[in-house]
């Protein structure tokens, strides 16, 4: 037998547990379809149509279906990142909706109230702004859980719902609503707009359709660097060790000098400022005011399954980021192609989560070599070790630095 | 002045009172199944998707059976299949439970919108006839009692059985052996364990429970209150139920104050006419006071001490 080269070895025990998780989803969800009584083959070919743009049988544009893939993995990026860091710190950020929510709230406030100022000058206020709010949601988190060791599921479940309320509240009746409008913010000014891509222009035609039908922006763009920004600063910065160091063991961190309350509340600020850039990069780049899509919002939702599908790596954030984006974006035209409801999506999604959480695989034994001991452990380990240690509620005890 | 004046006058009146203990119930239910699975060393954050579940298979069998009875038994029965599934994946595979909880609560979600277009098609799912609902019952003599007898004694079914839930609840875990058990294998189940206590069936019936209770809750939600399913009807209070059982301290009694706070909460803002605070506003509320319970301002709240964490035979 040749031997496998053991980079090549290690990326494809890497590659399994999330590959075979995707599978398993697929199997069941197939079964589902087919026990309901319809076809997963046509239902899986609009998935697929919808979410990259081949095997298309209604006629849809490739170009167009593969934009809207793009414009649901942009916001998806940041908020996986969100996830992923603190993954990496042993905590478990479930918050990232209401960061999310925050950041759209903060840029379209600012947009709005702003929305005669130049784009050099408004568009870093929006985007900076959203970043505070996000980071402000999920420090709240931060601090209680190093203050007093409530635990951050608890708490980010509780912010999420107060995020959604309030983005109820601001556009029923409250202060961000459209004159006139209902449900619906005003928009913001052109200087706090995103760029496209594309020229937005109705005459030009591109790929066989007016250029101004692709909404990608350059908060594509911004949402690569974030993930860059995210493996830079994990593995090539002091606080990166830091937060790896926490995330290891809280008692080891602490005997090598590292502050683990300073490290929680860091990690957590930084987490929503990820998450909050996503939000204020959706209102920015794509939707231009806050509307009542936001209500039934998954984004922070799907960034949980990104972040545990992606291993909590940069790379793998990407790929999840590009699966749940070409899910998301395929859901409406299956629903439309092969009439079966979009919702099909989500259980896939759930069925991802059980399987990457319950490791079926390994359990059924397919022998798998045990991740957990290579050098990056995967981040449901970490975030189950951290249930398992933080579970009594304790808060981080003193530092002694 | 006028709203403080509105709100104690409020206050004596029955019909407020009557309306905040059944809105409360609905809490009650699925914190009560959180507080068992919890105790018994579960995290369960899947009251939301379980009470879901329940709702729509319970408006199902009605719609399909015109049955009132035996389409909240589906429901119950839903709410308990899909805790089986967080049983397994957390139980048996040691899965993360937070993990599996959100799947559950996004597998709820998914599954039943899709069922409806599985099932009615891309028509209206339909409403259940008056007849084929949750009944409210009033106890002979008893509903006599001014106020307390209209508060206590004229309620819908599920009121009744909510509260005679809670006592059972009470006492058992901390008046029998079975609780002992429960609390023993939730706090230290390696200790448990030696004694000869099976931790995976004290668990795997404690989480099977909370199924139970939040699909009864569910039931009560969409063929007692409501009469139809629409698409996350549950709308976040399964959540309040995992808040009102951390607000409780992990106690059926403690639990069950929370819901009666927020019940009344909505209970209030339902009947006043001179609040004119936002609903969206005041529904915020439970779970901002949760946040403030977490700092620590009235006292902590601790979970029992190995929740959370799968039990490994012999790995201690």
């Amino acid at each position: 037998m040749p031997r496998i080269p053991e980079p090549l070895r290690r990326l494809t025990r890497g590659l399994a547990v999330p590959v075979g998780s995707v599978l398993f989803a697929f199997v069941v969800g197939g079964l589902i379809v087919a026990g309901t009584g319809g076809d997963p083959v046509v239902a899986y070919q609009g998935l697929v149509c919808g979410g990259l743009g081949i095997l298309c049988s209604g006629g849809e544009n490739s170009a167009l279906q593969i934009s809207n893939t793009i414009i649901f993995v942009t916001p998806l990026l940041m908020a996986g990142v969100a996830v992923a860091l603190p993954f990496r710190a042993g905590l478990f950020n479930i918050g990232a909706e209401g960061q999310y929510l925050a950041g759209a709230v903060a840029c379209t406030a600012i947009g709005v109230k702003f929305s005669t100022l130049p784009a050099p000058i408004l568009l870093p206020m929006v985007l900076l702004g959203g970043m505070a709010a996000g980071a402000f949601w999920a420090g709240i988190a931060g601090v209680l859980k190093a203050t007093t060791g409530a635990h951050e599921v608890v708490t980010t479940i509780m912010l999420n719902y107060v995020a959604q309320w309030l983005v109820r509240y601001l556009i029923i009746g409250g202060p961000l609503q459209l004159q006139g409008g209902f449900s619906v913010s005003s928009p913001i000014g052109p200087g706090a707009q995103l760029a496209t891509i594309l020229p937005n222009d109705n005459h030009r035609i591109l790929f066989g359709l007016p250029s101004s039908v692709y909404r990608i922006h350059v908060g594509l763009f911004i949402a690569l660097a974030a993930v860059a920004v995210f493996a830079f600063l994990l593995w090539r910065t002091p606080l990166g060790y830091e937060i790896r160091a926490v995330g290891q063991s809280q008692r080891a961190a602490r005997y090598a000098g590292v502050s683990v309350r300073r490290t929680i509340i860091v990690t957590m600020l930084i987490a929503g400022a990820f998450a909050g850039l996503a939000g204020a990069v959706q209102i920015a780049g794509v939707d231009h005011n806050l509307t009542d899509i936001y209500f039934s919002d998954t984004t922070g939702f799907d960034a949980i399954a990104v972040a545990l599908l992606g291993l909590g790596s940069g790379v793998g954030i990407v790929l999840a980021s590009i699966l749940f984006g070409a899910l998301h974006a395929g859901g409406s035209v299956m629903q439309a192609d092969a009439g079966i409801s979009s919702s099909l999506v989500l259980v896939l999604q759930a069925l991802i989560l059980f399987s990457i959480g319950a490791n079926f695989l390994s359990a059924i034994k397919v022998r798998l070599p045990a991740i957990g001991r290579s050098p990056s452990t995967p981040p449901a380990a970490i975030a189950a070790a951290a249930t398992a240690t933080e579970a009594t509620g304790a808060p981080p005890e003193k530092d002694t630095s | 002045m006028t709203v403080i004046g509105d709100i104690l006058r409020l206050l004596t009146t029955a019909d407020l009172w009557q309306a905040a203990l059944a809105a409360s119930v609905l809490l009650l239910l699925p914190a009560l199944g959180g507080v068992i699975s919890e105790r018994s060393g579960v995290v369960n954050i899947a009251m939301e998707g379980m009470m879901l579940t329940g709702a729509f298979f319970g408006v199902v069998a009605d719609l399909a059976w015109q049955n009132v009875w035996l389409a909240t038994l589906v429901a119950i029965v839903a709410g308990g299949a899909m805790a089986l599934i967080h049983a397994v994946v957390s139980i048996r595979f040691r899965a993360d439970q937070i993990v599996s909880g959100i799947a559950i609560n996004i597998f709820a979600a998914g599954m039943t919108v899709f069922l409806v277009r599985r099932i009615y098609g891309v028509q209206d799912i339909g409403h259940v006839g008056p007849s084929e609902l949750l009944p409210n019952l009033s106890i002979p003599v008893l509903d006599q009692i001014p106020f307390v007898g209209q508060v206590f004694f004229q309620q819908n079914v599920v009121v009744y059985i909510a509260l005679f839930l809670l006592v059972l609840v009470q006492v058992v875990l901390f008046r029998t052996r079975l609780g002992l058990r429960i609390r023993a294998v939730g706090e230290h189940p390696h200790a448990a364990d030696t004694a000869g206590i099976n931790v995976y069936w004290i668990r795997y019936g404690a989480v099977i429970t909370s199924g139970l209770l939040s699909g009864l809750a569910g039931a009560f939600l969409a063929i007692g209150i409501s009469n139809t399913f629409v698409p996350n009807m549950t709308d976040g209070r399964g959540y309040i139920a995992l808040a009102a059982m951390i607000f409780g301290k992990w106690t059926p009694l403690g639990a069950f104050l929370a819901c009666l706070i927020f019940g009344l909460g909505e209970a209030i803002y339902a009947n006043n006419s001179t609040i004119h605070v936002s609903q969206y506003l005041l529904s915020m509320l439970p779970y901002i006071l949760v946040l403030v319970v977490l700092t620590g301002v009235i006292g902590r709240s601790n979970p029992p001490a190995a929740d959370g964490i799968p039990y490994v035979p012999g790995a201690e």
